[in-house]
């Protein structure tokens, strides 16, 4: 046991120390993940090898793969006329671009990771934002909603974000059975999230927006995208592999062909029917930070799960003398708790054994979509607890956005934190009751 | 229609666009709304933070409703040039000159002002290559040349975009066929040119005005 304390401490010190220097994260965590094998060895409990091992290879290919898919997505340039096209639809009312942002960012992060969400769409808002004047609180509800509604798309597919994929690539869940499960729940979670923003909240009440400066701001959208035409030599590809893999994800045995093997040879056929563009892509475009922050991760929850921490973890819980949907609601407000100070990654791969152990005992669907959407509310919490959020602050920061007053207008920690605080409210409330009502049924 | 973010709004765009391309964007659309009153009220707001939305709005208030934009001199200037760098944003006319010349195009991605240059690029559908400063001089040799924008051209200076004297020295003169200055705002700025640099014309081998 004291290799599995040693090992929760040096995860436990790396975590807290790449979230308070994050720009010494890649250092601590690889750091963090070596000082864990040396216990890992010394105490006997595993070799670097078995360590390495166990890592799971398949959701880290999954998530270059898709990282790549993104790109070709980008390139295609179908988010640009995709922005000319909400603008003129909403006719650049703030309200409107509000809602229908938020809603396109919940589809969007859907399907490419959240990062990739963000730069593709956050430029285009800010730039919109920009055009228009707005307040320091219409900035801060608007882009809060965006960075939940990104959390709640990356949630609602099985490829849309780190913690789903990981019950995918790990077979814990099916591509069909995760999607009819979690999409409804997290679609809930954002209707009621914008209607209480729209409604209760309200924004926009002190936005002093006139229909002169609407059409201004049309003109000039316009202007920028003028000639740009879609891609159709990046798009068509991008787009047939992506319903293809669908299709493969919903109808191939995953004991037969993997849904990472599916990942893999689609993105590859993508990128192959560009091949100059394709290899482009491939030598620069992979996000080598990320996986190397999630490898030095998985190594350092192997060694805590390889001492037995998460097995005592999930035995303390499944022995609570309490019913087991009850076990199961301190489970899912635990894991949005702990997302919340760690952000996802770390707390659903930690997590993730604890959860089997729950699954063994009750609907998994309850207990992993549930899990997914407490992380989801975690993520949701602080600015900091998804990597989407510093993102979204030094874009926000670099836009230099003024007030009618003249006054910068920044999105940071705090400006963040009423929308957090609300979203991690409503998500952990539907997920938890969602849990239930799978459980009961 | 008294608005303070009104500037940073014409900033936004006039990165992207040029100072003279948006100007004559937004004196339009509000000409359009809300008649010469309306352009007049802002350039009484905005005149004198934008030398160039300044000169345009009086344009408009003229008469003209949109900029003068003939690329025939321009292809002219460049007869026996193979490549050409083009240096300083302003969309309507580069967009006309794109669509009449026939050489290599590059386009000189840098800039005081904030601009997502691969959109800028989009809009040229593979017709305009980036080029990033220190590698102007891949343009450069016999058949290549340089081309800017100038904004007032007067008997021996005129203002450019300041990525100009980034690029134009003395021995830099040499090495390019021509260095062209293509005149945009047709007529004189009434307030001090903030935004802008002066240079003198005799450093250009073209002023087309």
């Amino acid at each position: 046991m004291s290799a599995a304390l040693a090992c929760a401490a040096i995860m436990l010190v790396a975590l807290i120390g790449q979230a308070l220097r994050p720009q010494h994260r890649l250092l601590i965590v690889t750091g963090g993940a070596g000082a864990a094998c040396l216990v890992s060895a010394l105490a006997g409990t595993a070799t670097t090898g078995a360590l390495l091992a166990a890592v799971p290879w398949d959701v880290l290919v999954m998530l270059i793969a898709l990282g790549l898919l993104s790109e070709l997505l980008v390139e295609s340039r179908l988010f640009g006329a995709l922005a000319v096209l909400s603008t003129r639809r909403t006719q650049a009312d703030p309200r409107r671009l509000m809602v229908l942002f938020a809603v396109g960012m919940y589809l969007i992060s859907g399907l490419v990771n959240n990062l990739t969400a963000i730069l593709i769409v956050l430029p285009i808002l800010l730039r919109l934002y920009k055009l228009l004047g707005v307040t320091q609180r219409f900035l801060s509800w608007s882009l809060g909603l965006l960075l939940v509604a990104c959390n709640l798309g990356g949630a609602a597919t099985p490829i849309g974000d780190f913690p789903a994929i990981l019950l995918l690539g790990q077979g814990r869940m099916q591509f069909t059975d995760y999607l009819v499960a979690a999409a409804p729940p997290t679609a809930v979670a954002l209707a009621l999230l914008i209607a209480i923003v729209m409604v209760v909240v309200r924004p926009t009440r002190d936005l002093d927006d006139g229909p002169v400066r609407r059409r201004l701001t049309i003109a000039v959208i316009v202007a920028l995208y003028r000639n740009v035409r879609l891609d159709l030599r990046r798009l068509v590809p991008a787009g047939l592999a992506l319903a293809a893999m669908i299709v493969a994800w919903m109808t191939v045995p995953p004991t037969v062909v993997g849904p990472e093997l599916i990942c893999w040879l689609g993105v590859g056929a993508a990128l192959a029917v560009a091949p100059r563009d394709g290899e482009r892509l491939l030598r620069t475009r992979i996000e080598m930070d990320g996986a190397l922050f999630l490898l030095a991760l998985f190594v350092m929850v192997g060694a805590v799960s390889k001492a037995g921490a998460f097995a005592a973890i999930a035995r303390w819980l499944t022995e609570l003398p309490v019913p087991a949907p009850l076990q199961l609601a301190l489970f899912l407000v635990l894991a949005a708790v702990l997302t919340g100070l760690f952000s996802a990654g770390p707390s659903m791969a930690g997590l993730l054994e604890v959860a089997a152990a729950l699954a063994a005992r009750m609907s998994p669907t309850a207990v992993y979509v549930g899990l997914a959407l407490a992380v989801c509310a975690g993520s949701s919490l602080f600015l900091t607890a998804a990597t989407s959020g510093p993102m979204a602050q030094i874009m926000t920061e670099r836009a230099g956005l003024r007030d009618p007053q003249g006054r910068t207008i920044s999105f940071g920690f705090f400006q963040f934190m009423p929308t957090g605080l609300l979203a991690f409210a409503v998500i952990l409330a539907v997920g938890v009751g969602y849990a239930m009502l799978l459980v009961a049924a | 229609m008294s608005d303070p973010t009104l500037g940073h709004s014409f900033l936004a765009a006039a990165g992207e666009l040029g100072m003279c391309s948006a100007a004559w964007l937004f004196a339009r659309t509000l000409g359009d709304d809300g008649g010469p009153a309306m352009v007049a009220e802002a350039r009484d707001q905005l005149g004198r933070d934008f030398p160039v939305f300044d000169a345009v709005c009086a344009r408009y208030l003229a008469g003209e409703r949109e900029p003068r934009v003939d690329p025939t001199p321009v292809r002219a200037a460049l007869a026996g040039v193979d490549r050409v760098l083009v240096i300083g944003v302003e969309t309507t006319f580069l967009d006309a000159a794109v669509a009449a010349l026939d050489c290599e195009i590059g386009l000189l991605t840098y800039g005081e002002l904030e601009v997502d240059w691969p959109r800028v690029l989009a809009n040229y559908g593979g017709r305009v290559a980036p080029c990033e400063l220190p590698a102007f001089q891949r343009y450069a040799g016999s058949r290549g040349a340089l081309l800017t924008f100038l904004y007032g051209a007067q008997a021996a200076v005129a203002h450019v975009d300041p990525a100009w004297l980034r690029v134009v020295a003395g021995d830099v003169r040499t090495q390019f066929r021509e260095l062209i200055g293509w005149e945009v705002l047709g007529g004189e700025m009434y307030v001090y040119p903030r935004w802008l640099v002066q240079a003198p014309l005799v450093d250009f081998s073209w002023v087309i005005r």
